[in-house]
């Protein structure tokens, strides 16, 4: 069954269509949204309501683009959307803490490692480092970013999915770069880690 | 780039910020042979890159996440409940301020109404006799309602 087909399928209700659409992309749009959100179950619930909406638009398809460029366009909102709203939240309980007098316990690149003697640290420490910093990127740079290393997509592609220039792509992903390059030797610098 | 090999500078001053282009491949010929050429002097920028280079293979572990074998069984049932909620909710959605509504202009019109009564010409003639059953004050002055007292 094609993109059409399937697509075809869902405008018209059919459920098999649906299973089909959802067992060949659930991989492919839940790493997208975990490379942004870097949490599995909230990458899963994302895909789901990436899923959802599918189903509900399906008419609005055009066939434009192809059917997993929609597919990273609605995964990467709705995941810019949920750190949005989920930034929102630790502002107003950082607000809260304040008041209550408590400390804030905001999520910043810890400094205070220098007095560990070698680097033996584990994957979970670097993994939370990388996507510190990657967080830390401007939300263009961070998509680019994401799609190009999460999922290896072309760089035609993502500036097919971001709805920018090739050029601009090319400039995002190399300032993306850059910017997690500082980052990453100022905790080296600092021993962050 | 040409000068900045030509300026020699590699051999003395680290090459930090070269080095993320470095691993994913994207230098030039030349530029590569000058990075490698400094990486085998410098410690600092080799230890750098082993640095980066730990952080970057964390999406390579990444990138290849097995989904939940539940996945479709937990949307299949998502997908159910969208389909039978939205049209309960939209009764309810139309239903509660319908009757909001209709609540409130029957209080509208009782009030209105209980104004009418109060100023109609009856209800003045009634007012004074249902004062002077209500006001104790002006049956009763107090100062004979403190001699009993006494």
């Amino acid at each position: 069954m094609d993109e059409a087909q399937l697509i075809n399928g869902i405008q018209q209700g059919d459920r098999k269509s649906f299973q089909i659409l959802v067992e060949t992309y659930q991989r492919m749009v839940v790493n997208t949204c975990l490379g942004i959100v870097h949490n599995k179950a909230d990458a899963e619930d994302l895909a789901q309501d990436v899923f959802l909406e599918i189903f509900r638009t399906a008419e609005n398809f055009r066939g434009d683009a192809k059917l997993s460029t929609w597919l990273y366009r609605i995964a990467t909102n709705r995941s810019l959307n949920l750190i949005r709203n989920n930034k929102r939240k630790r502002f107003f309980q950082s607000i809260e803490e304040t008041f209550a007098g408590g400390r804030n316990k905001s999520s910043e690149i810890s400094e205070n490692r220098g007095d560990q003697p070698d680097r033996n640290i584990t994957d979970q420490q670097r993994s939370d480092l990388l996507h510190r910093a990657i967080d830390r990127l401007p939300e263009k740079q961070r998509i680019a970013f994401t799609l190009n290393k999460y999922e290896e997509l072309p760089y035609q592609q993502i500036a097919e999915v971001m709805e920018i220039s090739l050029a601009s792509v090319e400039s995002l992903i190399h300032r993306a770069k850059k910017n997690l390059q500082e980052q990453l030797l100022d905790c080296y610098k600092k021993k962050c880690v | 780039m040409v000068s900045y090999i030509k300026s020699n500078t590699m051999k003395t001053k680290c090459i930090h910020n070269d080095l993320i282009f470095y691993l994913d491949n994207e230098l030039s010929v030349e530029k590569r042979a000058a990075v490698e050429k400094h990486l085998a002097q410098c410690t600092d920028c080799r230890s750098f890159l082993a640095f980066l280079q730990d952080g970057m293979q964390i999406i390579e572990k990444e990138k290849n996440q097995e989904v939940s074998p539940f996945f479709y069984t937990r949307l299949s049932a998502r997908l159910e409940e969208k389909q039978v909620y939205p049209t309960q909710s939209q009764w309810v959605r139309l239903a509660q301020p319908a009757f909001f509504s209709l609540v409130l202009l029957a209080g509208i019109y009782g009030g209105l109404k209980l104004g009418s009564n109060a100023s109609s010409p009856k209800a003045n003639q009634q007012t004074p006799s249902s004062v002077q059953i209500l006001n104790d004050f002006a049956a009763e002055p107090i100062e004979s309602f403190l001699l009993d007292e006494l």
